[in-house]
């Protein structure tokens, strides 16, 4: 049995400009111990997924209109306030992009750990302080005695970004969910953080779902990904398998619209035209076609299912053996992938049919 | 390309230049720029108590048509001297030349006159244009300020350059809460464009896009530099992208350039071990090449710019200075930026030292076959480790890589 298991998960925003469709029917599962990569850009669903599962969505506004979500084979969306906060922290824990925000200003990190420790175990004040220490020896403070009594702005961005960890991994969580932790670091303290949630989580056996928009930093960090767009999964794979072949229009995209360090100079980028959808509007088609070279007529009309790439007897969702599945009607080919546009002779993108016009 | 349209150019040039001394002659040159902020305490009676040293002592020259990279973390000093160049700050050291002319202590209307020349792209399009301003207002601020066309001539010029920056002409009387983050900042090009600038400073332009949408506006600022000939002076975070647009990159750390070079070099043989550094902590998007790849992991944070390290800045977090066993030379003495080859300076005492070594190598990660001349030594060995792997990864890997696809 799968750690957690996401069951077609539906959540929308209800708003004065309308109902936003957020994520639209969602599904993934995670096994113990498993690292897990959420890719997509802003509005694509991957930050809400998570907080649906934390149960974390904004009140009143956001809710969870449909799906299951099974932590341990309970569905956590049945859970009242009160378990649900048994939960969070012990069992699954989150850390995010702006550390300065999520800690508390006025609190010193000591009081910010004691109590979170102690919200959880029977532990006197001063075990929890011991294990306070040892947790910021963990992520490599040093002299963690002296630093305990500092105010969170009395840190660097990366040294508050520890301290979260450090409160994440407190009490030995079975799922730990980072979004974006790195985003607002620089590029050598992002090499740092990195270096430490690996570290740390593969010699917890924490699962892990790091949420980020950047393709590189799953590259090295993820077994498996899963591409979001639009609240949508449209594509799902090993990271091995999606570097080495994506079969998904967008993820083709992302590939060819960002420079690489290590690419030959001159080379073009392939920009994806056009702009993210407007959520407001309920998905017609798939998310993606307005902005598709691949598209073809259904596009317009039906979301495709998430399918195997490859014929398959079985389909796998987890581990190393995952089966590769993506969301399109018109799949690129290998060598489409590699020139990250369509190389069909007379292959024209469908155009947008009147009558849906959105 | 002539600049007849300046007569007005306020300070006689001391020399009179002739066309051919023009064109050979870079179109910014910097010597020692350093500016210093102040930091100042007390209430009443305010006492200057330190200085951030934001930019200290930097030279750079950029010539006209190129682009010039500059790269480096927050703090680091690269967007003052983004600003210093276009004299939003007064410096309080060294020389500026724009296009022949020192433009350091330039005040008033002959700064105006410099200013039209050189144009700013800014990071953030949701905070850099005016919410109660069309689109099209934001676009003829700059004609307006400096005089240039009116009525009929103007509302076409606008339109004009609505369409040359990709958004349709008719859109003039939108407000930016009405555009996207990617069209937002088409209309930040469009304004710096307006006056037909020499130089355009591009402060982190595309770092607030979503990625989707970053290589429109990539494309876009390389379509306008063929077209128009402008001169690129683009700072950012992002080594890949700014080895993407660049023509030539400098590295900084602490307020100092460490290491200028070709944009190919830099990746190929960076000679600074900052630069190794920041280099493998880039995560390049491929796993197969990843995980051939070693990241230098730095101690510490970057220290205070209001107190910086004596000596070389980049001791107190060099991994190279420990393997060398600590020398005291980088301690006492700066490090100036020394030619290592043509083109290519490097600011550190023991840039010999990194050429060659496994962390210089392992920054491409590439095996070793694909290392090309210069980085001969110390790449054999590791090459010769990671070749099978290598090609039985190689095989399958990388839609956005390169061999294969060509």
């Amino acid at each position: 049995m799968a750690l957690l298991s996401v069951r077609d998960l539906i959540v929308r925003f209800r708003t004065h400009d309308g109902t936003v469709h957020a994520v639209n029917g969602v599904s993934f599962d995670l096994d113990e111990g498993e690292t897990l990569g959420l890719v997509g850009e802003s509005g694509c669903g991957k930050s809400v997924t998570n907080l649906a599962v934390m149960r974390l969505l904004p009140a009143p506004a956001g809710r969870i209109e449909g799906g299951q979500v099974l932590f341990e084979g309970e569905d956590l969306i049945g859970l009242d306030e009160a378990e649900m906060r048994e939960l969070r922290g012990k069992e699954i824990a989150m850390i995010f992009q702006d550390p300065m925000t999520s800690l508390n200003p006025v609190l010193t990190i000591e009081e910010q750990m004691v109590e979170t420790i102690k919200a959880h175990k029977k532990v006197t004040k001063k075990e929890a302080r011991a294990r306070a220490v040892e947790l910021l020896t963990m992520v490599g403070m040093s002299e963690p005695d002296r630093r305990l009594r500092d105010f969170p702005h009395q840190f660097s961005g990366g040294m508050r970004q520890r301290v979260m960890i450090a409160m994440a991994l407190a009490l030995q969580p079975k799922l730990l969910i980072a979004d974006e932790p790195t985003t607002a670091l620089d590029v050598t303290i992002q090499a740092q953080v990195l270096e430490l949630l690996s570290r740390l989580t593969s010699e917890h056996k924490t699962a892990v779902i790091l949420i980020t928009h950047d393709l590189g930093v799953v590259a090295g960090l993820t077994r498996r990904i899963n591409v979001m767009y639009a609240g949508f999964v449209v594509e799902s794979a090993t990271t091995a398998e999606l570097f080495a072949g994506p079969a998904h229009p967008y993820t083709v995209g992302l590939l060819h619209s960002m420079p690489r360090l290590d690419a030959q100079p001159g080379e073009p980028l392939i920009p994806i035209e056009g702009t993210p959808p407007d959520l407001r509007h309920a998905p017609v088609g798939c998310p993606f076609a307005p902005r598709c070279a691949w598209r073809v007529e259904s596009c317009w009309h039906e979301m495709p299912p998430l399918e195997p790439v490859r014929e398959t007897a079985e389909v796998q969702t987890t581990g190393p053996h995952a089966t590769h599945r993506s969301a399109c009607w018109n799949r690129p080919t290998a060598e489409e992938a590699i020139a990250g546009r369509p190389l069909r002779v007379d292959f024209v993108p469908a155009p947008e049919p009147v009558e849906v016009s959105r | 390309m002539t600049f007849s349209a300046t007569p007005e150019a306020g300070p006689v040039n001391p020399q009179a230049t002739t066309p051919a001394e023009a064109a050979s002659r870079p179109l910014v040159q910097i010597d020692g720029l350093t500016m210093y902020f102040p930091i100042t305490s007390g209430i009443l009676v305010s006492r200057h108590v330190g200085d951030v040293r934001a930019v200290d002592g930097v030279s750079l020259s950029i010539r006209k048509g190129e682009t010039v990279g500059l790269v480096g973390e927050s703090g680091c000093g690269k967007s003052t001297v983004g600003r210093t160049i276009l004299r939003l700050y007064r410096p309080t050291a060294g020389r500026i030349v724009f296009d022949g002319q020192d433009i350091t202590r330039v005040e008033g209307s002959s700064l105006r006159a410099v200013r039209r020349r050189m144009q700013m792209i800014f990071q953030d399009p949701y905070a850099s244009l005016n919410p109660r301003m069309t689109a099209a207002g934001i676009i003829s601020e700059p004609l307006e300020i400096h005089g240039v066309s009116s009525g009929r001539e103007r509302r076409d010029r606008v339109r004009d350059l609505l369409a040359t920056v990709g958004l349709d002409p008719d859109y003039g009387d939108r407000y930016p809460h009405e555009f996207s983050g990617g069209q937002r900042q088409r209309i930040g090009v469009a304004r710096a464009l307006a006056l037909h600038p020499d130089l355009i400073v591009a402060d982190e332009p595309i770092s607030a896009l979503d990625v989707s949408i970053q290589a429109q506006i990539i494309n876009l600022l390389e379509h306008l530099q063929d077209e128009f000939g402008l001169t690129y002076l683009f700072i950012a975070h992002d080594l890949s992208v700014v080895r993407h647009i660049s023509d030539r990159i400098a590295v900084m750390y602490l307020g100092k350039i460490v290491e200028v070079t070709g944009s190919r070099d830099l990746y190929e043989r960076p000679l600074h071990p900052y630069s190794v550094a920041l280099l493998s902590a880039v995560p390049i998007p491929d796993p197969a090449v990843e995980i051939r790849r070693r990241r230098i992991i730095l101690t510490g944070d970057v220290p205070s710019p209001s107190n910086p390290p004596s000596g070389c800045r980049f001791h107190t977090r060099c991994w190279l200075r420990e393997r060398l066993g600590n020398p005291e030379r980088c301690v006492e003495e700066e490090p100036v930026l020394r030619e290592m080859a043509t083109g290519h300076q490097v600011a550190c005492h023991f840039a010999e030292e990194v050429d060659g070594t496994v962390e210089q190598v392992q920054v491409t990660g590439r095996p070793g076959k694909g290392a090309p001349a210069g980085s001969a030594g110390g790449g054999v060995p590791a090459g010769a480790e990671t070749v099978a792997g290598g090609a039985a990864a190689s095989t399958a890997t990388s839609p956005a890589g390169t061999s294969q696809a060509r």
